[in-house]
């Protein structure tokens, strides 16, 4: 008796360790399977249109960045944001991207320094066209399909 | 686009279930293997406790899926390993404390669901971020008051709460990356667009070195008055890191690590404490310091030697020759009884988790959340480096806890609630993208 006891001991000593090495496997291919979907997420073609980053400040995008939009999109500093433009001369809600009658439209959201497309500041409400530049603060947006 | 939602992937946290069970298994088997071991000093309340470890987690488990949690599925289940195999090595250690760190277990968990819940928005946490820093810095001198300070272990870190004491500097660690981080988003383009070079080196305007130099300057008071070398290396070293990431400029890097080597090298000029810490990581088994000072140090040394490739197993080792294992030794102790393989195991786990905590950081939507995740996950990181490269002398040793491992309530539930914060942020950019499960 007192030998299994011992062997037995041994056994669950061995079997904490094996159980070590079989959770931290677990953790990383949960690990790989999260980025795994991650990453077919990000690759799903999403969105009506999109809105490629052609200027850009450090911290926000990178040039050539592709953003999915919805229907309709909000853009600004804020995180409750649909497009987080992280750039101090940006306001928190910016500006409003929306697809309507079969139309993009984009609005400025009453921002300190205005929502400029092709170069002239938006008033009220304009059309978007396609390859249309938006800018707001210092990034520069072009729609694309 | 609404369509994603539908999908049921994001209702259940299965991968969380399926890696808790993991962890539960973990948990048991090591209990038994210690509990067999001493079967002499066998108390009913060592088969109570992981049990109630357990149902705890599960709970917490429970509690996430009930509030339609989404985010992050492996951060707890790695919290919950670490913190049961500092269960099992609190009843191998100190089993008188083992009560006590399952009250603190519970408190944790409960700071723990409450960060989860009570910051509606985790962004307006930046906008007190000056609230956050005179916060931080009174809790980091309050154990120099005189009535309510408290010099443990050689080391002013402590104040009196009731009965107990706790660590201020733990709180402090999460106050001040909240602060960091909300004021790095805020000054990041005036710290890395200097006007002025001189030669390779970026020049701010003087007002914006001012935090830099403070930040020094507390460190260094921290490390002399505290007599804490540890908090001084991680207060200091997450602020470097947090400026690296937001401005990009390895030169405040380089020149925060010189001043920190220069306080270093003043600081064993001029003070008794710091030169006893430094030539007990250097000449340990010197005649004057073998029984004295470098005792602790070298037991620990003698149990790594013990423990070999897959150590000596759970609950046949020799820990209790070290003085105070369980709280600055636990490293020593679990790999002399786990061997190599197991502390590998358990350093693994910790790279596991900062990378989880960076992959957060790099997914999240503003400079605020990102700098907050990584942040946060330093914190764990540069801690556990700094506690391990110590016991293993590759540095001189300090009292910093190994996070959700060693013995300490205070230092459990502030990693407990980062814990939260980190999957706070994780579920802010899953819902920013549209909601996908992770």
């Amino acid at each position: 008796m007192e030998i299994t006891f011992a062997v037995l001991l041994w056994g669950v000593r061995i079997l904490f360790l094996v159980l070590l090495y079989l959770f931290l496997i677990r953790v990383f291919s949960s690990l790989q399977r999260s980025l795994a979907t991650e990453n077919a997420i990000a690759a799903r073609p999403t969105g009506l249109a999109h809105l490629v980053v052609q200027r850009t400040v450090r911290g926000a995008f990178r040039v050539g960045d592709r953003l999915p939009l919805r229907a309709v999109n909000g853009l600004g500093r804020d995180a409750g944001n649909d497009i987080v433009i992280n750039d101090e001369a940006a306001s928190a809600r910016h500006a409003l991207v929306e697809f309507a009658d079969g139309e993009w439209w984009v609005e400025d959201a009453g921002s300190t320094n205005g929502t400029v497309v092709n170069g002239e500041v938006v008033r009220s409400r304009e059309r978007l066209q396609y390859g249309d530049e938006l800018a707001i603060g210092r990034v520069a947006l072009r729609l694309e399909q | 686009m609404r369509a994603q939602a539908a999908v049921p992937l994001g209702r259940g946290r299965f991968t969380e279930l399926a890696l808790l069970i993991w962890v539960a298994t973990i948990a048991i088997t090591g209990f038994v293997a210690v509990l067999a071991t001493e079967t002499a000093s066998f108390r009913p309340t060592a088969v109570v406790v992981p049990l109630v470890f357990l149902a705890l987690m599960l709970s917490l488990h429970v509690f996430l899926v009930g509030i339609r949690f989404r985010g992050d599925q492996i951060l707890l289940p790695i919290a919950a390993g670490l913190t049961a195999i500092g269960l099992v090595l609190v009843q191998r250690l100190a089993s008188d404390l083992l009560l006590q760190q399952l009250s603190w277990s519970i408190i944790a968990a409960g700071a723990f669901a409450a960060t989860i819940v009570v910051p509606r928005d985790l962004t307006a946490l930046a906008r007190y971020k000056w609230t956050w820093a005179l916060l931080g810095v009174l809790l980091l001198i309050a154990p120099l008051l005189p009535v309510i300070g408290r010099e443990i272990n050689g080391a002013r870190i402590w104040i009196k709460v009731g009965p107990g004491s706790i660590e201020p500097w733990e709180a402090v660690k999460i106050l001040l990356v909240i602060f960091f981080a909300a004021y790095l988003e805020e000054y990041r383009e005036v710290l890395s667009h200097a006007q002025r070079r001189i030669g390779p080196f970026p020049v701010p305007p003087v007002p914006y070195l001012v935090p830099i130099v403070a930040m020094w300057v507390i460190a260094m008071l921290v490390m002399v008055f505290e007599k804490d070398m540890g908090a001084t290396v991680l207060f200091f070293g997450i602020f470097l890191a947090m400026l690296f990431l937001a401005t990009g400029e390895a030169f405040y890097a380089i020149i925060g690590l010189v001043l920190l080597v220069l306080g270093g090298i003043v600081a064993y000029q001029l003070f008794g404490h710091v030169q006893a810490r430094v030539d007990t990581w250097l000449r340990p088994f010197d005649e004057d310091l073998r029984f004295g000072t470098g005792y602790q140090l070298i037991q620990g040394l003698y149990a790594l030697a013990n423990g070999g490739l897959i150590g000596v197993g759970l609950g046949n080792g020799m820990p209790d020759r070290i003085p105070i294992v369980w709280s600055d030794f636990v490293f020593d102790a679990f790999a002399e009884e786990a061997g190599l393989a197991g502390a590998i195991a358990l350093l693994a786990l910790y790279l596991v988790f900062l990378y989880r905590g960076m992959l957060i950081a790099l997914r999240a939507p503003t400079m605020f959340l990102q700098l907050l995740a990584a942040g946060l996950s330093f914190i764990v990181a540069l801690q556990t480096l700094v506690i391990v490269g110590g016991n293993l002398r590759l540095i001189p040793l300090t009292g910093i806890t190994l996070p959700f491992v060693a013995y300490g309530g205070s230092s459990l539930v502030t990693n407990w609630m980062l814990v939260g914060i980190l999957m706070r942020v994780s579920q802010i950019s899953d819902r920013m993208r549209g909601g996908g499960p992770s």
